[in-house]
């Protein structure tokens, strides 16, 4: 009886503490990646390597807080993305037209391997920067729910808009004017 | 009329052209365990806790390839492990890492169980001491359970 009721008490203990250990660990996991910036939140800041070849200018890393008075379209996407095939010219598109208006189009390569990344960027004739997503600190930090996925940031660093899917020429513009005009 | 050089000629681009694709597809039995031990520790990117070597998605076939490409350019396991840990971050890996806040999901089960082997231990101790303290008034228990023949050894004893 005695040894049944102390593996009881041992089973329950055991059962309380694993819980307790789960909790923690979502805790800590979800502290490390940060609350969802909503419109009108400050960005996140961050700093990314960009993708040599991929830099538009800038150095090896780019800062976000360095972008100040620039609007930013930051752009989530990867090579394996079905979706994202869809507007990548459109954003290369408005990045040469809007480049010397003072917009960013900044592109953040999700999960990718280099080389299926450089092949993807070098097919679609990118010219915009795009870094690498280095241990997923990028995406943790807008905790995004997939790829793509667009966050339009105006010249003090805000969130304005966030779109879910893949974006046309005339809705980046749609988005990117008014942010230029303010 | 073809020449004996002529035979060759063409027998050696038969053979060229025969052999070229087969080459290109060589299969390495060593090389393609190799890629899937790794990916077996890994996960897939995509799919929430499935396996990259079972996963079927793009993505994990770039992410299989870019192991087979590693390993070909000479790399250890552990390099290709480490980079992948490196640039996609630990949550990669199929087991956590031993290290940091993650040490925690190792750490708690363990404790756990020394504690619940600990009370175990315990429990079993206590118990075994309690039966010889109830059974000192009869040092050579009746083993057939009979009362009056307990009762007689009793007073044979005494």
């Amino acid at each position: 009886m005695v040894f049944r009721k102390g593996v009881l008490i041992g089973v329950a203990v055991l059962a309380v503490l694993a819980v307790a250990a789960l909790f923690a660990a979502g805790m800590v996991l979800s502290a490390q990646s940060g609350k969802r910036p909503t419109v009108g939140s400050p960005a996140p800041d961050f700093v990314m390597p960009l993708y040599e070849g991929y830099r538009a200018g800038f150095p090896e890393t780019i800062r976000l807080a360095d972008l100040r008075g620039k609007v930013v379209v930051l752009n989530f996407w990867a090579s394996w993305c079905v979706e994202c095939v869809k507007e990548t010219d459109a954003l290369e598109a408005v990045w040469r037209e809007y480049k010397d208006r003072g917009l960013i189009v900044l592109g953040v390569d999700h999960l990718d391997t280099e080389a299926a990344a450089r092949k993807y960027l070098a097919d679609f004739g990118v010219t915009f920067p795009n870094g690498i997503d280095l241990q997923q600190q990028v995406s943790r930090a807008y905790r995004i729910t997939g790829v793509p996925e667009t966050f339009f940031i105006d010249k003090q660093g805000v969130v304005r808009k966030v779109v879910i899917q893949a974006l046309s020429r005339a809705e980046l513009i749609a988005e990117i004017e008014p942010l230029l005009a303010e | 009329m073809y020449s004996a050089g002529h035979l060759l000629v063409l027998l050696g681009v038969w053979l060229v052209l025969c052999s070229a694709p087969a080459a290109a597809q060589t299969p390495n039995p060593l090389l393609d365990d190799r890629v899937h031990d790794l990916a077996k520790q890994m996960n897939c990117p995509t799919c929430a806790g499935r396996n990259l070597a079972d996963c079927p998605t793009d993505t994990c076939k770039q992410w299989k390839d870019e192991i087979r490409a590693q390993l070909e350019a000479g790399k250890s396991d552990q390099e290709v492990l480490a980079y992948f840990q490196a640039r996609f971050g630990p949550t990669v890996m199929q087991e956590p890492p031993k290290e940091g806040a993650l040490l925690v999901v190792w750490a708690v089960p363990i404790a756990a169980t020394a504690f619940l082997i600990g009370v175990g231990v315990w429990a079993v101790q206590r118990a075994s001491a309690r039966k010889p303290a109830g059974a000192s008034s009869a040092s050579s228990p009746d083993p057939s359970g009979d009362p009056y023949l307990a009762a007689l050894e009793e007073q044979v004893r005494q």
